[in-house]
């Protein structure tokens, strides 16, 4: 694209179709439209993709905080906001609404506009929308640090803070859904079905949980159940919706050719949102709860293995003959790493799942591992991937250092591969030592200490990575990018004859 | 793709079917339970807590105790909850029924505490009987010998307010004892007592060496002793252990997470659950498997 059609108005641009005239070539017309789309989706995605990597330095900066204190416990512990019991819910409720929703939101916004064909009618409402979700946040996490948390995980936002969330999401929502009703073309692409989902699922999963914990409040142990069936849902169909949809547009348009099975597509669509939605309970073993309800979600945690496959096998052969590309292309590297993380995240969900393995991990840090895969290693690289295509095409520069994307690339794969390894070796040590009576409690928890130290080292690793990555997009946002026709590439091209179009 | 209706309306009902099965048919089945009662209508489980334990859950989950303390007991055919002494029997729904927000806890970084008013000392105030509690301190004997060492280093607080000290003791080299405490030399009250969980609050590795539990300092007050030392001053020693002529009491939100703390107790049967405890008469006939 070219950063000349930039400076339009992109609302002024009529709707209809571009008559065609004979001696304009179809592929300028598109381009041209695609540049206009992208134009009106400026300000707000940069806006949402701005306030994202805010927090994610917030975040992980607190995160290594978290590390830390676990096995050093007296570190700043005579402060209350810095207490360990505090700063943990923050930096948590930091990463899934701050950083990860709003980074999903942003990619969300944009692929809706480019795949509906329609440019963003009255950005600035999405804009107040990014700022009212900003608040929430800030708000609920202020909160939070204060001493105001609702003791139930990924819901400590006091109804104050949620309800700023809700307005600004009901903001957001409204207009990534009125896209959808002006689009052109018959189509509707399988990213759509993602991402549609993920909009509407959202809204119902968080005011379901909301009333069901705060205005009616449910009685005793289903307050537990409705927190798991919150949480769970709001990993799978909220975050892993819009990264699988993610990653079935920027797969294809990068390697340039289209996914390898529509069929496959639609069925691993169908399989993800009913069974995926099912699983959670598995968490709660044993506990309070009556056997069927967790006997239910270790079947469907296991029928996930369905959706896994279509959705694997689906982009592997879509994939097939162009894994060369993954030396050159950012945006491929992250998302093909982000869509095998979504298979291993969904085997650990299996195995640990199972009763036999279960009464060992249960309540130990591979729990922690499993929520990191799925949030981290699946999710947020898939979205770092679409970071890396999106931006350019907003900014109109190219990606100022091949190198830091992989020095972030590779700093961010070792961190939260180290970090899995040790908190999934951590919690099966951590879990046959609390199974063993004749050993004491605190066996359990000094065993687990090297573990956490490794976690530590990750957490650092990871944070250059993010610290890495936000310099790089900064550059960006200042317009100190590349002016190039060419994308950045990873390596140094080879002479090829298919240009990947990046 | 084709087909806006199948589309919305799939994506509706997958996720009403999910709403179903896990919120509102559980709901049905365990979310209006009443407690249980005997034929007389009395001795009746569970009770509403008291006003300070209430407020004390909301201090629990404020500073995040339930990220690491989990507050369930599993089966003993699953698990080595009922070994370790966390209770006599699993838990079950009508166990929580007051409990709002309910914080079972997913995590172990801490022992489970579903159980741990029970294991308070009988009579808390002035027990002197040895506490049978080895299961649950594990590290009772490094502790008595830094503290029994720097005990000696420490400044002896008069106390003559202080009534409770049972004249039955045995001589105690230090008069480092506080209304709370056992008279056992090293100035730890007995475990899961009131004063044992402030002392624990305060300077959790002064009672467990190996314990990684955050300090909780704030929630205590460190002020200069007027006249007298006041009766719920916490007895420390060492690095804890504050300057002469000062004091550290616990604030109300201390003494209200404790009163919680006492108030977890799930050892009253349940007639819905089998238990390990040894019968009591009422619930030893009704006492079925479900």
């Amino acid at each position: 694209m070219t950063p000349t059609f930039s400076t339009y108005d992109a609302a002024e641009v009529p709707l209809k179709a571009p008559s065609v005239s004979t001696d304009v070539l179809t592929s300028e017309v598109e381009q041209v439209e695609r540049a206009l789309i992208d134009a009106s989706t400026r300000v707000p995605v940069l806006m949402f993709y701005t306030s994202a990597i805010v927090w994610l330095l917030i975040g992980t900066v607190l995160s290594v905080l978290v590390s830390f204190k676990l096995h050093s416990p007296d570190l700043l512990g005579n402060v209350s906001f810095l207490t360990w019991g505090r700063i943990h819910p923050a930096q948590m409720d930091i990463m899934v609404f701050g950083w990860a929703s709003m980074v999903g939101m942003g990619t969300a916004v944009w692929l809706m506009a480019r795949l509906c064909r329609t440019v963003l009618r009255h950005p600035l409402l999405l804009v107040a929308g990014a700022a009212f979700w900003n608040l929430g946040v800030l708000l609920g996490v202020g909160a939070i640090l204060g001493g105001d948390s609702t003791g139930y995980e990924w819901l400590e936002f006091p109804p104050y803070a949620s309800i700023v969330l809700f307005v600004a999401y009901s903001l957001i929502m409204t207009w990534a859904v009125l896209m959808f009703r002006f689009r052109r073309g018959e189509q509707i692409y399988i990213t759509q079905w993602y991402l549609l989902g993920a909009f509407l699922w959202f809204p119902w999963l968080y005011s379901a949980a909301q009333l069901m914990l705060f205005a009616v409040p449910v009685q005793g142990v289903m307050q537990a159940a409705v927190n798991w069936w919150f949480a769970n849902n709001l990993l799978f169909l909220w975050f892993g919706a819009i990264a699988l949809g993610t990653a079935y547009y920027m797969i294809p348009k990068v390697i340039g050719r289209p996914v390898h099975s529509y069929h496959l597509a639609t069925i691993g669509f169908w399989t993800y949102a009913l069974f995926s939605s099912w699983t959670g309970m598995q968490r709660l073993v044993d506990g309070p709860f009556p056997a069927w309800m967790i006997t239910a979600s270790i079947a469907a945690t296991i029928l996930t293995i369905i959706p896994v496959a279509t959705v694997g096998l689906n982009q592997h052969m879509t994939m097939a003959g162009n894994f060369q590309l993954l030396r050159y292309s950012p945006t491929l590297r992250f998302t093909v790493f982000g869509a095998m993380s979504y298979t291993v995240f969904s085997a650990v969900g299996v195995l640990i799942s199972l009763r036999s393995v279960a009464r060992y991990v249960n309540f130990t840090e591979a729990s922690v591992a499993y929520t990191q895969l799925g949030l981290y290693a699946f999710y947020s690289m898939i979205m770092f991937g679409s970071m890396y295509y999106i931006v350019p095409r907003l900014v109109g520069r190219e990606w100022r250092y091949g190198s830091l994307i992989k020095l972030h690339f590779w700093a961010a794969v070792y961190g939260i591969g180290l970090l899995t390894l040790m908190l999934l070796a951590g919690g099966f040590v951590q879990g046959s030592s609390m199974n063993d009576p004749s050993l004491a409690f605190s066996e359990s928890t000094q065993s687990i200490l090297p573990y956490l130290r490794g976690r530590t080292l990750a957490g650092l690793l990871m944070m250059a990575a993010h610290c890495v990555f936000a310099f790089h997009f900064g550059l960006m946002l200042f317009g100190l990018g590349r002016t190039a026709s060419v994308p950045t590439f990873l390596n140094p091209m080879e002479t090829e004859d298919s240009e990947p179009q990046l | 793709m084709k087909g806006l209706k199948p589309l919305f309306l799939g994506i509706f009902a997958t996720f009403a079917f999910s709403w179903l099965g896990l919120a509102l048919v559980p709901n049905y089945q365990i979310g209006h339970l009443d407690p249980q009662s005997d034929e007389e209508g009395t001795d009746v489980y569970p009770m509403p807590p008291s006003g300070m334990a209430e407020r004390g859950r909301k201090v629990y989950a404020a500073n995040g105790c339930f990220y690491c303390h989990s507050q369930q007991v599993r089966p003993d055919t699953d698990s080595s909850d009922i070994d370790r002494k966390w209770g006599d029997r699993r838990s079950a729904p009508r166990d929580y029924i007051f409990s709002r927000p309910v914080m079972l806890g997913n995590e172990r970084m801490g022992p489970d505490l579903a159980n741990v008013g029970k294991r308070a000392p009988a009579d808390d105030s002035n027990t002197a009987a040895p506490v049978a509690s080895p299961a649950g301190s594990p590290a009772a004997s490094p502790v008595a010998a830094t503290a029994a060492a720097s005990s000696a280093a420490k400044p002896a607080p008069s106390r003559p307010g202080v009534p409770s000290v049972p004249p039955t003791a045995p001589p105690a080299p230090s008069p480092a004892t506080s209304l709370d405490s056992s008279p056992k030399s090293n100035g730890v009250a007995p475990a899961y007592s009131a004063a044992w969980h402030h002392q624990h609050l305060f300077a959790p590795r002064a009672l467990d060496i190996d314990s990684n539990m955050p300090a909780y300092r704030f929630l205590y007050q460190n002020r200069r002793i007027n006249g007298e030392r006041s009766a719920d001053a916490l007895t420390l020693t060492g690095a804890d252990a504050p300057p002469t002529g000062w004091e550290i009491v616990p604030t109300y939100e201390a003494k209200c997470l404790v009163a919680y703390l006492m108030s977890l107790d799930q050892s009253h049967p349940l007639t819905e659950v089998k238990s390990n405890a040894p019968p009591t008469p009422p619930a030893a006939g009704k006492a079925a498997t479900k």
